[in-house]
Formats: C-alpha cells, sequence, structure tokens
C-alpha cells in the first residue's frame, strides 16, 4: 500500500518535469531589442554563476558571470570565454530594470548554468553602470567586463 | 483506535497537499510560460552549498502563490503584531530601521573575529599607503547607522548616551586614529546637532539615511576638515542653493514590498535643498579633473542621483569647497565594491591630491564581499 502510494506521489511530481522538458520548441532568442541594443550581440553558453546571488530588499547589486561565447552576432569579442555582469540577477530580465538603470530586459526568467543566452551587451561595464558590481573574479583576470543589457533565452 | 487515527491521518492528507498545491501550481505556471520546472534545477548541478541557497532563494521569491499571500500574511502581522518583516523594525512615533543596522548596534561582535571577509584595518590602511605613493590623501567618514544616532527612537528604554553607542565601532575609530587615519567622527557631529534645542533630525523618520540636514552637517564638516588640514584650498567657484522640497516614503518602509502597510504611512517631506552654479543657473554637475574625489555608499546617493537631484553629499560639499568634485557611488557596496571599481578605472585618480571615502557604519561588519585588501595600480601604471 504504502510503495502504490509512494509511486503515485513521484510520477505526480516526475511526470510534468518530464513533459515540461519534452515539450520545448526551438528558439534562437531573437528580438527587435536583443539584435540593436549596445555594442555587442553574442550567444552564449553561462558556464558559472560564483558565489550566492543577493537579493537585498535594500539594494541593487549587479553580479558577473562567466560565459562561453558561442557565436559573436555583432561586435568584436577577442576571448571564448567572457565576464558579464547582469543586474539584479535573482529577478526575470522583464522586472530587473529600474530607474537607476535604463533599459535592462530581456525574456529570461531565470539564470541557470548550463543555459544558452542571448546577449546585447556593452563593454566595459564601469562606462555604463554606476552602482555595486559584484565580482568574484576581481584580482583573477584582466579580461573586461560586459554590461548586459538584453538576455533572452535560446532554446536549442 | 482507529477513530482516533482519522483526525491524525486526516490532518496529516491536508497537510502535505498543501505542500504539493503550491508546488505543482508553481511547476504548471513555469511551465506555461515555457520554462523547465525551477526545482529541476536540483539535480542539474552540484548540491554545494551556494548553488542550494541560490536555488532556495530563487524558489521563494519566485514562487506565484507566495507572491500573492505574502503580502497579506505581512500585513496582517503588522497590523496584529507590528512587526515589520524580516528586514525592518518599527521605532516609536513612526520610525522605521533597517534591522542589520540594529543587529550591528545590540549584538556583541570584533573587527578581529573573522566575521568579515579581510580584516577592516588592513582593507583601509592599505588604501590608505597606495594613495599616498600617489600623493594622494585619504579622509575617513563612516556615516552613523541611525539607530546609533537616534537609539531613543528605536525603544524608550535606551538610555540616553552620547556620542557612539557600540564599542566596536568607537575601538575602530580609535585605533584607526591611531594608525594615522584621517577621521571624521559624524557621531560627534551629530551628538552635537542633536543638544541643539528644535534642531531638525539628522535621519529621515522613514528612511535608513540621512535627512537633508544631516547630509548638510556632514558635508560641512567634511569641507571645514579638508581646509583645516590645508589639503586643499578653498576656490572662487560660486554655487547657490535653491530648495527643492521632496515627498516619498522612506527605504526601509519600501523595502517591506507591502502596500498594503505603506498606505497606512503619509509620505515623509524632505526639505532638499539643489545646488545650482551661480554663473550659469545649470544643476552641480561633477567635474571628472577635480582634485578631490568621493566615494560611497546610498548616503552619496540619495538627494543626488536620487530626487530632487544635485541635492546630496557631494554637491554640497561641492558648494562649501568652491569647486566640483569626481564621485564613485556604489550603492550598498562602499567596504570593497566602492574600491574594486576604482581599481578598474585609475585613471580616475589623475591630478588628485584628496580622497574621501564614506561608509555606512554597519558595513564595518556586514559590508558586501567584506573588507578585501584592493591594491590600486602603480601609479607609474607598472603594476
Amino acid at each position: 500500500m504504502r510503495h502504490r502510494m509512494a509511486c503515485i506521489c513521484s510520477a505526480f511530481l516526475i511526470v510534468p518535469l518530464l513533459c515540461t522538458s519534452c515539450a520545448k520548441k526551438t528558439d534562437p532568442g531573437v528580438d527587435a531589442q536583443v539584435t540593436s541594443l549596445g555594442s555587442v550581440e553574442v550567444t552564449a553558453e553561462l558556464l558559472e554563476i560564483p558565489g550566492e546571488v543577493r537579493n537585498d530588499p535594500l539594494y541593487d547589486y549587479a553580479h558577473v558571470v562567466k560565459y562561453k561565447v558561442l557565436t559573436v552576432h555583432r561586435g568584436q569579442v577577442d576571448k571564448d570565454v567572457i565576464y558579464v555582469g547582469q543586474y539584479n540577477p535573482a529577478k526575470p530580465r522583464d522586472a530587473a530594470a529600474d530607474a537607476r538603470v535604463g533599459q535592462i530586459g530581456g525574456n529570461l526568467r531565470q539564470f541557470r548554468v548550463g543555459d544558452v543566452h542571448r546577449l546585447a551587451m556593452e563593454v566595459p561595464i564601469d562606462d555604463y553602470y554606476m552602482g555595486g558590481i559584484i565580482n568574484k573574479y576581481f584580482g583573477q583576470t584582466e579580461d573586461p567586463v560586459y554590461w548586459a543589457l538584453w538576455t533572452n533565452r535560446v532554446v536549442r | 483506535m482507529a477513530a482516533r487515527r482519522s483526525p491524525c491521518i486526516c490532518l496529516s492528507v491536508v497537510f502535505l497537499a498543501m505542500i504539493a498545491v503550491v508546488a505543482v501550481s508553481q511547476i504548471i505556471v513555469e511551465w506555461r510560460q515555457g520554462d523547465s520546472p525551477q526545482i529541476a534545477e536540483l539535480f542539474r548541478q552540484k548540491p554545494t552549498r551556494a548553488n542550494l541557497r541560490r536555488l532556495e532563494s530563487s524558489l521563494e521569491s519566485g514562487c506565484r502563490i507566495g507572491q500573492t499571500v505574502r503580502p497579506w500574511m505581512q500585513f496582517a502581522r503588522f497590523v496584529l503584531l507590528e512587526d515589520a518583516g524580516d528586514n525592518a523594525i518599527l521605532g516609536r512615533d513612526g520610525w522605521f530601521f533597517y534591522r542589520p543596522a540594529v543587529q550591528y548596534l545590540i549584538e556583541p561582535w570584533s573587527p578581529e573575529g573573522g566575521q568579515t571577509q579581510g580584516n577592516v584595518f588592513d582593507a583601509i590602511i592599505s588604501f590608505r599607503d597606495d594613495l599616498a605613493k600617489r600623493g594622494i590623501q585619504l579622509l575617513v567618514m563612516p556615516a552613523p547607522n541611525k539607530a546609533s544616532v537616534y537609539p531613543e527612537m528605536l525603544t524608550g528604554r535606551t538610555r540616553k548616551e552620547t556620542g557612539s553607542v557600540n564599542a566596536s565601532t568607537r575601538e575602530i575609530l580609535v585605533r584607526l586614529k591611531q594608525e594615522g587615519v584621517e577621521i571624521l567622527d559624524l557621531f560627534e557631529v551629530y551628538d552635537r546637532a542633536k543638544r541643539v534645542a528644535g534642531s531638525p533630525a539628522c535621519y529621515l523618520a522613514q528612511d535608513s539615511h540621512w535627512s537633508p540636514e544631516g547630509m548638510r552637517l556632514a558635508a560641512e564638516a567634511v569641507a571645514n576638515r579638508l581646509l583645516d588640514l590645508g589639503w586643499i584650498e578653498k576656490r572662487a567657484t560660486k554655487y547657490e542653493t535653491r530648495s527643492a522640497p521632496v515627498e516619498r516614503h522612506g527605504d526601509v518602509l519600501r523595502m517591506m514590498r507591502v502596500p498594503q502597510v505603506e498606505r497606512l504611512f503619509e509620505p515623509q517631506g524632505m526639505d532638499c535643498t539643489q545646488v545650482v552654479d551661480a554663473e550659469t543657473g545649470q544643476l552641480y554637475a561633477d567635474d571628472p579633473n577635480s582634485p578631490v574625489l568621493v566615494l560611497g555608499d546610498s548616503f552619496l546617493r540619495i538627494f543626488e542621483r536620487d530626487e530632487p537631484g544635485s541635492g546630496g553629499f557631494v554637491a554640497h560639499l561641492a558648494s562649501n569647497l568652491g569647486f566640483g568634485l569626481s564621485s564613485i557611488v556604489s550603492d550598498g557596496g562602499a567596504s570593497t565594491l566602492v574600491r574594486q571599481q576604482l581599481a578598474r578605472k585609475p585613471a580616475l585618480l589623475k591630478d588628485k591630491r584628496v580622497v574621501v571615502w564614506e561608509f555606512v557604519e554597519r558595513d564595518l561588519r556586514f559590508g558586501t564581499e567584506g573588507w578585501q585588501r584592493v591594491p590600486l595600480p602603480a601609479p607609474d601604471g607598472s603594476g
């Protein structure tokens, strides 16, 4: 009896997970903003979100995360691995913007390592954003930090 | 026996069903948005502490049922129990306090206790020394927590002590002074101001920051100190101030994210003044070629970049000194992040003679990214 109940409960949780993971269509993440904002546009895989993402009710931070560049669509990117500042990554991109940062957005809802994003960016971050930048890579690399303006989800 | 077990089983089933409803509804919501369920993340990455905490926080903030129910629950807690939530504390006469600042005030801690990443003394002294190599002087100005200046507005049971009521802050300031670091002690400034009968409060009732009056006192004290030390001479640019009153709810109240509670309080009026160039009539704007660079956190942002604009600490300090200043503002990041920002752009130090570094008192313990040593590139660009 117990065994049957456990099976039913597991199925109740696992079946939707399987259904959702099988039901995706491909999507290159193209829209009017990602193809026009900023001076650099790439498709890149999120390699690492170092440390904990601060979700501070009083302050808003940009967190520097690491991407592997898959395709460069616009601008010049010399490295395979780039460091990108994402503003308030705990929030969906369409809810991250505020009066201080202006046009930030995209259709990405959650940042997950391994996912692929299409990004419109500027560089270096300090020229476009003045505020708290949590950069766990500080001192480890001299590479410039990009500032993500628009981040769309890519489904391959 | 069976009859006694029935209510237990029933309650257990109801309890489990409530949990399941939240999980399943969230999965359905995410599915309809075209996302895979966030809980699947649990199996997609290593279960490290950071990953698990990030997932937990993400699940908590992304839960649709939670987003709907939470404000009403918090409203009920506020009305019935005067509980202002995880991050705020309701004081007396409509004063709100930021909980970490109160925690800083009442919990014993030691700056040497390893509670922060890095060491506050090493960070400040090495920064002072790096600047000195470039011929730049450093003035450090911790901005007191509101609860440290107005403990009597937190609770009527507090004793009316003078000056800083936090022993650790006092110990840090004394030790830094012994190490030859120039400190501007705003605790003394505000203590003197509080003794003047009828003087306006130095802090905003609903906000974690200083009031226009507290900001003006700080700007005046810094200007006087810089001139007294002979680090800088007053110049001739004439600035005027013009009244720009602002009304809004304070950040501690807004931080609760409960509109129902906000509606219980009137927006707070603030007697702001904007700084204007007397010749051009233009609002104050920073000068990148200034001999003075100001670093700090949201205490520099308030009134300056927020409304009314050009009415904050930097503009008023410029007005007192008679010339424009450079500034770097890192909200919630004046312990380490603002120095990292400076290290990424060392050109900002060109032709500088003085750096004024403001950080809020509670950052001594809770500063974002702690108090890391952030070496500045060598003046000749070799390092």
